[in-house]
């Protein structure tokens, strides 16, 4: 069979579980790369052929070493060649026992008697403690000896099969569970589906094998016909159902427990006289007995101990085996490791075009999401520094980018922003701020208008696939007859802001068809054209760092060669690169809020200070009932710029403010030292009588000492007037 | 300024060379099982209305991909969405002849060539190393050749089609383009039981297809 190209033959494996649609969980191990692992398999059929599984004697001392079963003894003998004992009593109630008899003495084990449990023959007990040395019968005989082999039936272990919804019912000829009514897509072979010849279990597994795969053919043709396909080749007619025969099914005694107590389940130590005693109790459900001794819930789950508590459970209620039943098989069939069940842990992230070049240059990487970006490379202040007085370049290609086309996107934007966009002519950018319904800001971004029909939305990087499952609601659910287009672009464009009073004349020696000079191209507009060669580039003016700046886009497979570009055309104008710190210390400066970090999930658009952009006269737009609200209420905190009295010390993010005793009264929400002032700034939310400039608020710091801040007259801590963005 | 060269997300197995003006491998693999970053493709994102004429021109619906007759393989990438795969720099030619397709409704055609990583796995094994990082059905039944869906691939959200090259079982993945490499390496790292190699970038001469 494992020849066959078509078929995979995999050992010291064991399907652990079936779910819906024959999805098997196959538990692999010992391969060479791996000790474990979980195959997800679909089988169109599954056929369980999983034998039987001989059953232990419930009797006193049944845990002595030296109490076997006969199959563990004849695996020894015949497959490891080891003499399992001297002397040995062999308690046997079929030809399995008889057998292990036979294969003892000729594996030089003197058998000292055979219990024969057919002719009514029992026994009572084992002595030894540690290890067997003699066996009691019911007749009075003590035996000394060393072994005891047990052969008093078998459990069908019908687990896969009550997973597929069948409910094996028990049969006391046999003393054993058989399949019922099976799905059709399960079929039973082998021990589990009746006794026989070898011949007889021969022909029915061939029969099974054979209807399995017709069953599985005319499953794949159903599957087919509901997937367009290929079409090469009629389907071959259905074949006629393959007529498996009955097996016979043999009587056997049904012996589960003797006439002395012993263990039932080996693996949680579950006896035969705990079993009774939750019955006594008032435990007489299966499943409660179950859950209260905690009888089949070892490691074995079941498979040598269910039968013999079902039959103790019987005996002490008065009931049949199958009034009885049997606890409810669950996967896993058999112990797993959390490993195998987790499997490998996928972390995507996302790296920008430009990543080599900061590994290269030594970037402090910074997780931020699934996005590894540059920190800083090495002296964040002097980044700061340089962006002031020449030039710097940072990678923002995380910040989120959509391209948006059709006639209704001015409609769009005016229900996600809570700012005025009917008027944006082409060529124009307008920062944007969006709010929730309740009013709490979401996120805020640039967006510029490219052509008549076709707009870029560019929005915070952490809040990209928030944005876009927000504007696909919109579109989706709210306005479905709106004319919109929305395609992702984030990763589309590599995006570098070109920042600091000499990036007009870098960006001059890289740019054609785009007019740079001040009249041009002034604050807040967009142009697209090439940049080092580069075509279908875009870049707007806009100044999150407070300075002169451009933001440029160029096609991501070319962001390498562009950053590159700029650091070796800049080199003459001391350009050097910034990273995210900086970003933050300059943004910091300037006054420009983040959202999430100077904002939260209560900061309303009038905390964050953004009434400037709140427009409650035009149109409905998102949270405009509870802006409205907002607007006529004065009892919230706000966002205000904050400078410790003394200005070495930096309070640390998140620093309370208090007033009195500990009432908390705010806290801060940005801290850096600002390299371009030489003194600590924040920005923090204020309770309102405290927001008013000139203030001094107190703040708490976590070492519990107490500081006082000035509540100052801008958020912006330098060029509150914006002179230097502007150019 | 040098000369402006395109690089994918993945960075190339040596040897490197630049073709179309892309820097990719040029390594060649006699292996089995097979996987090349195809980045330098032309991949062109349409959207339109599923009852219009661009809908009835491209003629691929929903989950479904096949070539049209200037070779360019068209994906039902989504309800009203298709994806245009076509030999590197004519990214132009294809979305233009989009763009001249009469169609009264709104019609968007946006280059996503840069956007997006985009790899082929070849080999007869290629279904057994997909399952191993993503939960769908990959049996002949339910994604024979021509099967288009979108899925989590080693939990990246990625577009997969079935492109069978002659007899021989293959698939295209793309994903954006941030996420390439990491898609790349889980996939060579699933692919390792199976002696899965790199494959440098095959132009469509080289494989035979039409410009």
């Amino acid at each position: 069979v494992a020849a066959a190209a078509n078929i995979e033959v995999m050992t010291d494996s064991v399907v652990n579980g079936r779910y819906d649609d024959n999805w098997v969980a196959v538990l692999q191990r010992n391969l060479p790369h791996v000790a474990e692992r979980l195959v997800k398999a679909r089988a169109k059929t599954l056929v369980v052929a999983p034998g039987l599984i001989e059953r232990p004697y419930v009797f006193e001392g049944n845990d002595t070493p030296g109490v076997i079963l006969s199959t563990a003894a004849r695996r020894l003998i015949n497959l490891y060649a080891v003499k399992p004992g001297n002397r040995a009593v062999v308690f046997s109630a079929n030809a399995d026992g008889d057998a292990a008899a036979e294969d003892l003495q000729r594996a030089g084990v003197e058998v000292a008697r055979v219990v024969d449990a057919r002719q009514g023959e029992d026994i009572v007990r084992v002595g030894g403690g540690t290890s067997v040395s003699s066996v009691e019968c019911v007749d009075g005989a003590k035996i000394e000896c060393d072994l005891l082999v047990a052969a008093v039936g078998w459990t069908a272990p019908t687990s896969l099969l009550n997973m597929a919804g069948d409910r094996p019912v028990y049969d006391e000829r046999a003393a054993r569970f058989f399949p019922s009514r099976l799905p059709d897509d399960v079929l039973a072979t082998g021990g589990i589906a009746g006794d026989g010849t070898l011949d007889e279990l021969l022909a029915h597994a061939r029969a099974t094998g054979r209807e399995a795969a017709r069953r599985a053919a005319r499953r794949a043709r159903a599957l087919r016909a509901g997937i367009p396909q290929s079409a090469d080749g009629r389907e071959k007619p259905e074949a006629s159902p393959v007529e498996v025969p009955e097996l016979p099914v043999e009587e056997h005694p049904a012996l589960f427990y003797g006439r002395t107590h012993g263990i039932v389940d080996y693996s949680e130590d579950v006896t035969s006289k705990d079993l009774l005693a939750a019955e006594k109790e008032g435990y007489d459900s299966i499943e409660l007995v179950k859950r209260y001794t905690t009888v089949t819930m070892g490691p074995t789950q079941g498979k040598l101990e269910t039968v013999n508590t079902v039959a103790i459970m019987a005996a002490a209620t008065g009931r049949t085996i199958e009034d009885t039943g049997t606890t409810v098989w669950r996967p896993p069939y058999s112990p797993i490791t959390l490993g195998a069940l987790a499997g490998r842990i996928f972390e995507p992230v996302r790296y920008s075009p430009m990543q080599t070049w900061h590994e290269r240059h030594g970037a402090k990487p910074l997780i931020a999401g699934a996005w590894i970006r540059p920190d800083q490379y090495g002296d964040p202040a002097s980044e700061v520094l340089n962006v002031r007085e020449n030039v710097g370049i940072i990678d923002v290609t995380p910040l989120g980018k959509f391209d948006l086309r059709g006639p209704d996107v001015p409609r769009l934007l005016e229900m996600l922003y809570v700012n005025r966009w009917a008027n944006l002519d082409v060529g124009k950018v307008r920062y944007g701020v969006m709010c929730l319904e309740d009013g709490v800001v979401f996120d805020d971004g640039v967006t510029g208008r490219l052509g008549p029909d076709r707009y870029v939305m560019t929005t915070t990087s952490s809040g990209a696939a928030s944005v876009w499952e927000w504007i696909d609601n919109w579109l989706q659910t709210a306005h479905p007859e709106w004319q919109v287009h929305v395609t992702p672009v984030t990763t589309a464009y590599a995006s570098i802001n070109v920042a600091g009073p000499k990036c007009r004349e870098l960006l001059l020696r890289l740019t054609e068809d785009v007019d740079l000079s001040p009249d041009a191209f002034p604050y807040m507009r967009v142009r697209t054209g090439r940049i080092a060669g580069v075509d279908d580039c875009f870049m707007w003016r806009i100044g999150f760092t407070g300075e002169l700046s451009y933001e440029i886009h160029v096609p991501a497979a070319y962001g390498l060669h562009v950053w590159e570009a700029l650091m070796e055309r800049g080199a003459d104008l001391g350009i050097k690169p910034f990273g995210v710190e900086a970003q933050r210390i300059l943004r910091l400066e300037k006054g420009h809020l983040i959202v999430g970090q100077d904002t939260d999930g209560l900061t309303g658009a009038y905390s964050a200070g953004l009434a400037w952009a709140v427009k409650l006269d035009k149109g409905d737009f998102a949270g405009k009932p509870e802006l409205v609200w907002q607007s006529e209420r004065y009892d919230y905190h706000r966002l205000v710029g904050l400078q410790p009295h003394d200005g070495s010390l930096v309070p640390p993010e998140a620093s309370q403010i208090v007033e009195g005793e500990n009432e908390l009264v705010g806290r801060i929400t940005s801290s850096r030292m600002s390299p371009t002032l030489g003194r600590s700034i924040c920005l923090g939310l204020v309770a309102p009588h405290l927001a008013e400039p000139g203030t001094t608020v107190t703040v708490h710091l976590p070492d519990g000492e107490r500081i006082p801040a000035r509540v100052m007259e801008h958020h912006a801590h330098f060029d509150p007037e914006g002179v230097r963005q502007r150019g | 300024v040098a000369e402006p060269v395109a690089r994918s997300p993945i960075a190339p197995t040596s040897p490197v060379t630049v073709v179309y003006g892309w820097e990719i491998s040029a390594r060649r693999s006699g292996a089995d099982l097979r996987i090349m970053d195809c980045t330098p493709l032309a991949k062109v994102l349409v959207r339109a209305s599923t009852d219009g004429e661009v809908a009835r021109t491209l003629g691929v619906p929903f989950g479904r991909a096949a070539r049209d007759e200037h070779g360019t393989l068209v994906v039902g990438s989504g309800p009203g969405e298709w994806l245009l795969l076509a030999p590197p720099a004519t990214n132009a030619v294809v979305a233009r002849r989009v763009e001249g397709i009469p169609d009264e409704g709104l019609v968007s055609v946006f280059d996503a060539t840069h956007g997006r990583a985009l790899m082929r796995i070849t080999g007869e094994r290629a279904a057994d190393l997909l399952a191993k990082v993503c939960g769908v059905d990959f049996s002949e039944e339910v994604t024979p050749d021509g099967a288009a869906f979108r899925s989590s691939v080693a939990k990246l959200v990625t577009d997969v089609v079935r492109d069978d090259r002659g007899a021989e079982r293959s698939y295209l993945l793309h994903c954006e383009r941030s996420s390439g490499q990491y898609l790349f390496d889980a996939l060579i790292d699933a692919g390792d039981e199976f002696g899965f190699e790199v494959e440098g970038f095959l132009t469509p001469e080289m494989q035979g297809v039409r410009g």
